[in-house]
């Protein structure tokens, strides 16, 4: 196991190196990126250009650039953005409990109703429940994310905003748990359920499909042979067993919402968290910010991936002899 | 894209049973219709409804025009810029943009490029990741290291931000590699672009059946009988994860309509100039107050579109290998 | 040229940049009922940070707005709206400069009674002004053009050792003088920029937006707390007393700004009375429904504005005059106008109608697309590739396309290429970029047509990146027509060669398609009143005051 772990992180801190590679090559081929032409204005002397140049060291060879960077960004923590000069680490850190309750809130809501949706759609098997859920489910799956978010934000916020029901609900924005939870609520309620649609029909499928194929199983069989309702055989023994892949699942589309998925979802609702700011970032050709967030959704993707790989590893102990 | 799916070879016969069962499932049945009315609609559909309905190509703008209806002259565009909205008339049926363009047609042509570049992207993925998971599989050694590594790093990577990335860079720069020049302005961009995102999540379960399957004894007797690797992995391997990558195909033409509309929505997917639903919307979105159709209208199509595709292929998995779980992210 | 902070891309928001107001409209805000109240605290909204809060870097509206309530120069525009806004008049300066030396020498007394805010707290020397204006040679001010003319500059702005010679300042006799390389009749112009304001000598050569030892104010009101990407507090300064009609005390005890506000929740922040002030206009999609529901609380400002299509003289088919000529012919100007929500007036000229006498409507392109077409076969240029370019801030992205549209329609083959604003400007003025014809707007520093004769067209200053000059026009006689309108005082006889210079390339270069010339909505509180639209420093807050 430890050798395991071992070479995962080395594997992480090799595919963070590339990765961080390759952005910094992609920015610095694309024309229009040149940082020193932005911050000298719209009045730029061509003397003025040639010292911003210097200053920010954009004359040096693309490898010192590249160190400087990095160097910046891990060592001296003081990594400051070419759009308007802030400082990229306390902006990053500022956006991570944004995107984390976004996440968090929505991966709650998705899994529960995902788990029961399946829970549901397998006790009605072939019925015509299971067909209704099953069509619901995935048509959740197949609804453009920011779409949903953008047509909900306007019929809730603007178009029905006199309704009672609906009067409460904030235009987007953000506000901290810690100033007030409700509002914290109120703020993220929308995202969250624009989060959580798109990957319930994930959850409710995979329940299914594994309730169904645990309930063929022997040791099902002599339950009931025991004469336990279907329910109680359910609940007892074979929910526990198929929550296993969903897990699963789960770290996986929990990694890849902080590391990605936020970016549709959060300039929609202006919450500010790292996927507005990686957005906004790419859309300036804004290079620190751009590859620190990369790093950051990185290094979640991977670390998501490798409890995985831990969590499956101590389940079914055939992968750790590979 | 995670497939757990059981190593063991489908028997050719296992096609007609999987028709067999494809046929008996109503959604199925519903959602190929769905999918076939989509094409009509959009292939023969399009130029069909422009002749028929008022002579407005998808691009012809008209900000200064009326239409008579009812016995008013309705301005195509208000002078506050606020575009006409939906309405029972051939012309401007789902109303116009703010550039005075039928949001009807666009709508039809902009599916052409929606599935168009849902279609071929799908395919070039699944032709990639196929040859990869082949190779990788098989092979083993240097060959499995380079490529899973290579697939471990793009997937490392968080899906939309290497898009997006691959996309601004060749948007704002087109790409020029040796004599291969493709214009910043092409379709290919989108394109590839999408196909190359997505290719871990189908290559890593290929690579993983070809694994499990190398093993086995149908392989290692064409291995006997002196078959070379290329015979053996196009003509007994290929067969054997023909199945999934069947299945995989038609999630991840839904998978990449959807990327699409995201690129486009984030201005970095399709050309401008060359209506898709994801363009339209994006386009749209800026009047979402005063013209909300131009948001929603592409939307839904967007969504009939993949849900049909999902319904679809989430019934020939049922149909073909009803263990397998695959999904798509 | 301002612009503002960039905007968050996704959401529909206007382009924007300076103004002024030749119209009406401009002093029309705040329908000031009654005598203003002091006191209250004005809840307002930014989308994004300000660029900078330090005069010597901020080059946008929403940083200039701030430092005018915060700051101060020897000479100010006068703190009014519209025509009266565009007026020289002294700031710290106790009176305007004696000008000597056939218009090269400008000599400034300054008031003794003027103290910077704490922790410096101490009055403010002629001294001051020129360790502040060398400081722009040693930050990399956006703002450096303006002050090459002086003296010595270029050399200070290569080695920055010593001092810009062309600058005295006498502190016992509490003057300063500016000895110029050659007349230039807009230099107080300049002077009045924030560029220009006045910092304690010691400030350090850095940005000081976040540094609130040194954010030290001599207005009315000083920023007493910024935290990036959160919250900007604008508090009085305590060392403020107003010396003259031209430093007015303001009424507002604090302006609270919110930053990370799009535009759409300001919108519905003010409609539903949580938010009393924007920085940015209103989403052109928005307006009309605003204007219907909540008449007394929408503003329409002018601003000095050219929004045109620049075509570059140098690439095909750009370079053939008759092309030029086509796509003036061509574009539908009045439908533009629509695009961009009804929100400006349709122009062919180059200069806004805000500047006097210097704008002379001339109608040398009515719209014709026939003729278009004809013009295009008669160069011999059917069929030819032509990219549009355009920037990403809504709704320039239609008008592009609207363009595309047009240029197809005369026998020319158009795709587009748009990009994220930040990244639009540089590109555009580079010759990396070189577009073929590209989306363009000017707003003015200063209210004067030199900032866009001068910047725009004239072909001395065509360099290979931050090149203004987009259409790269350069018709010798015209480029010594504009030196020569440069160096003659403010006035008619200057505004008549401006006038001609309009004409002249609109007939004969036609490197820019005019079309609009842009308003500037805004929608407030109900309480909001006092609201003040200058065309350099946009609203003004010393005038702003809240009814309760």
């Amino acid at each position: 196991m430890g050798v395991f772990i071992l070479r995962r992180m080395v594997g992480l801190v090799v595919v963070l190196f590339a990765i961080s590679l390759l952005v910094f090559v992609i920015f610095n081929v694309i024309p229009g990126g040149d940082p020193a032409l932005r911050l000298a204005g719209r009045h730029p002397t061509q003397q003025n250009i040639r010292q911003i140049r210097k200053d920010w060291g954009f004359d040096k060879p693309l490898y010192v650039q590249y160190g400087d960077m990095m160097e910046r960004l891990f060592i001296k923590r003081d990594l400051i953005s070419y759009q308007d000069q802030t400082a990229v680490l306390p902006t990053i850190e500022r956006g991570i409990p944004r995107t984390l309750s976004l996440a968090t809130g929505a991966a709650l809501i998705w899994l529960v109703t995902g788990v029961a949706i399946g829970v549901l759609s397998a006790i009605h098997q072939g019925r015509w429940l299971d067909r209704i859920l099953t069509v619901l489910a995935l048509a959740g799956v197949s609804i453009p994310i920011f779409w949903l978010g953008a047509v909900l934000l306007y019929l809730l916020t603007f178009r029905y905003h006199s309704w009672a029901v609906f009067s409460w609900i904030p235009p987007g924005g953000y506000v901290p748990i810690a100033t007030s939870p409700l509002q914290w609520a109120e703020h993220l309620i929308l995202p969250w359920i624009v989060l959580a649609v798109v990957s319930i029909g994930f959850y409710a499928r995979v329940v299914r499909a594994s309730l169904l194929d645990v309930r063929a199983m022997d040791y099902i069989r002599t339950a009931r042979a025991k004469g336990l309702s279907d329910r109680r055989v359910l609940f007892r023994h074979t929910l526990r067993t198929c929550l296993i892949p969903v897990v699963t699942l789960f770290g996986l589309d929990f990694g890849a919402a902080v590391g990605g998925t936020v970016i549709l979802i959060e300039p929609i609702f202006g919450i500010e968290g790292v996927g507005q700011y990686a957005q906004e970032s790419v859309a300036h050709l804004d290079l620190p910010p751009l590859m620190a967030l990369t790093l950051y959704g990185a290094f979640f993707v991977v670390v998501a991936n490798t409890v995985i790989d831990l969590a499956y590893a101590w389940l079914d102990p055939r992968t750790r002899a590979q | 894209m995670t497939v757990e799916a059981a190593a063991a070879p489908a028997g050719r016969g296992g096609l007609s049973l999987a028709w067999r069962r494809l046929r008996r499932n109503p959604a199925a049945i519903a959602s190929a219709i769905v999918l076939v009315l989509i094409v009509l609609a959009c292939f023969p559909g399009a130029p069909l409804w422009v002749d028929v309905a008022c002579h407005h190509g998808p691009n012809d703008q008209n900000l200064e025009g009326f239409i008579h209806q009812g016995g008013h002259r309705i301005p195509v565009v208000r002078a506050d810029g606020t575009p006409i909205g939906p309405g029972w008339r051939a012309c401007y049926l789902l109303g116009a943009d703010s550039n005075g363009r039928d949001l009807a047609v666009r709508i039809l042509y902009g599916g052409r490029i929606s599935l168009e570049v849902g279609a071929s992207s799908a395919l070039l993925c699944v032709v990639i990741a196929l040859v990869m998971g082949l190779l990788a599989g098989y092979t083993g050694g240097i060959v499995d290291s380079v490529i899973s590594r290579l697939l471990d790093l793009i997937w490392s990577f968080p899906v939309y931000l290497l898009a997006v990335a691959l996309a601004t860079t060749l948007a704002v720069g087109g790409l020029a590699i040796g004599p291969l020049h493709v214009a910043s302005s092409s379709l290919a961009i989108p394109i590839v672009v999408i196909a190359v995102v997505f290719v871990p999540y189908v290559a890593r379960p290929i690579r993983g059946q070809v694994l499990a399957l190398r093993r086995m004894e149908f392989v290692e007797a064409a291995v006997a009988t002196g078959a070379g690797p290329v015979r053996i992995m196009l003509f007994e391997l290929m067969p054997n994860v023909a199945s999934i990558t069947l299945v995989m195909l038609t999630l991840i033409v839904a998978n990449n309509i959807l990327t699409e509309a995201a690129l486009s929505f984030l201005g970095v997917g399709v050309p401008v100039l060359t209506p898709s639903w994801g363009n339209i919307i994006e386009q749209g979105y800026s009047s979402i107050v005063t013209a909300p159709a131009l948001t929603v209208a592409p939307g839904i199509a967007i969504m009939l579109t993949v849900v049909s595709l999902n319904v679809l292929g989430d019934a020939l998995r049922d149909a073909l290998d009803p263990h397998a779980r695959i999904r798509i992210r | 040229m301002r612009r503002t902070a960039t905007l968050v891309a996704m959401l529909a928001a206007l382009a924007v940049a300076a103004g002024c107001g030749g119209s009406s409209a401009g002093s029309s805000g705040g329908s000031g009922s009654g005598a203003p109240v002091n006191g209250g605290t004005l809840r307002a909204g930014i989308p994004d940070n300000p660029d900078y809060l330090d005069p010597g870097l901020s080059y946008t509206n929403e940083g200039w707005e701030i430092l005018e309530a915060t700051n101060n120069g020897l000479v100010t525009f006068k703190k009014a709206a519209g025509g009266a806004g565009a007026q020289i008049v002294p700031d710290i300066a106790s009176a305007m400069p004696t000008v000597t030396d056939g218009g090269r020498t400008y000599t400034f007394h300054v008031r003794p009674d003027v103290m910077f805010s704490p922790p410096v707290s101490r009055d403010v020397r002629p001294s001051d002004f020129k360790f502040s204006i060398e400081r722009l040679f040693r930050i990399d001010s956006g703002g450096l053009a303006f002050f090459t003319g002086i003296e010595g500059a270029n050399a200070y702005a290569k080695t920055r050792k010593g001092s810009i010679s062309g600058i005295v300042a006498n502190d016992a006799k509490g003057t300063i003088t500016f000895h110029l390389t050659q007349p230039d009749g807009t230099f107080l112009d300049y002077m009045a920029t924030p560029f220009a304001f006045v910092l304690p000598t010691g400030t350090p050569s850095k940005d000081i937006s976040t540094l609130p030892q040194w954010r030290v104010a001599t207005g009315p009101y000083r920023v007493s707390s910024y935290t990036p990407k959160q919250q900007l507090i604008i508090t009085r300064n305590p060392n403020f007393k107003q010396w003259t009609p031209n430093s007015p005390n303001g009424h507002l005890n604090e302006i609270d700004v919110q930053i990370g506000i799009t535009p759409e929740q300001s919108v519905n922040e003010t409609a539903d009375g949580q938010l009393d002030w924007y920085f940015e206009s209103v989403p052109p999609d928005r307006l009309t429904e605003l204007k219907a529901r909540y008449p007394s609380q929408v503003h329409l400002f002018t601003r000095n504005n050219t929004t045109y299509w620049v075509m570059n003289e140098r690439k095909y088919p750009f370079n053939k005059l008759a092309v030029r000529q086509a796509v003036n012919y061509a574009i539908d100007r009045p439908a533009l106008v629509k695009i961009f929500g009804g929100q400006g007036t349709p122009t062919e000229n180059i200069v806004p109608p805000g500047f006097g006498s210097a704008y002379k409507p001339h109608d040398l392109y009515p719209h014709n697309v026939a003729k278009a077409k004809q013009l295009i076969q008669q160069a011999g240029v059917e069929g030819a590739s032509v990219t549009v370019w355009g920037h990403n801030t809504d709704p320039t992205p239609k008008a592009v396309q609207y363009m595309a549209g047009v240029l197809n329609s005369i026998g020319l083959h158009a795709t587009v290429k748009t990009e994220d604003e930040s990244v639009y400007w540089p590109t555009i003025a580079s010759e990396k970029g070189d577009p073929q014809i590209a989306f363009n707007d000017w707003n003015e520093d200063y209210p004067e047509s030199q900032d866009w004769f001068d910047v725009l067209l004239n072909g001395e200053h065509i360099v290979n990146v931050g090149n203004n000059d987009v259409s790269n026009s350069n018709i010798p006689a015209y480029n010594r027509m504009i030196d020569q309108a440069k160096r003659m005082p403010l006035g008619a006889a200057r505004n008549a060669i401006w006038a001609k210079l309009d004409y002249l390339y609109m007939k004969n270069d036609a490197g820019w398609a005019p079309f609009m010339n842009r308003q500037w909505p805004k929608f407030v509180s109900p309480n909001l009143h006092g609201l003040v639209f200058n065309g350099t420093y946009f609203e003004l807050f010393p005038s702003m005051w809240l009814s309760k």
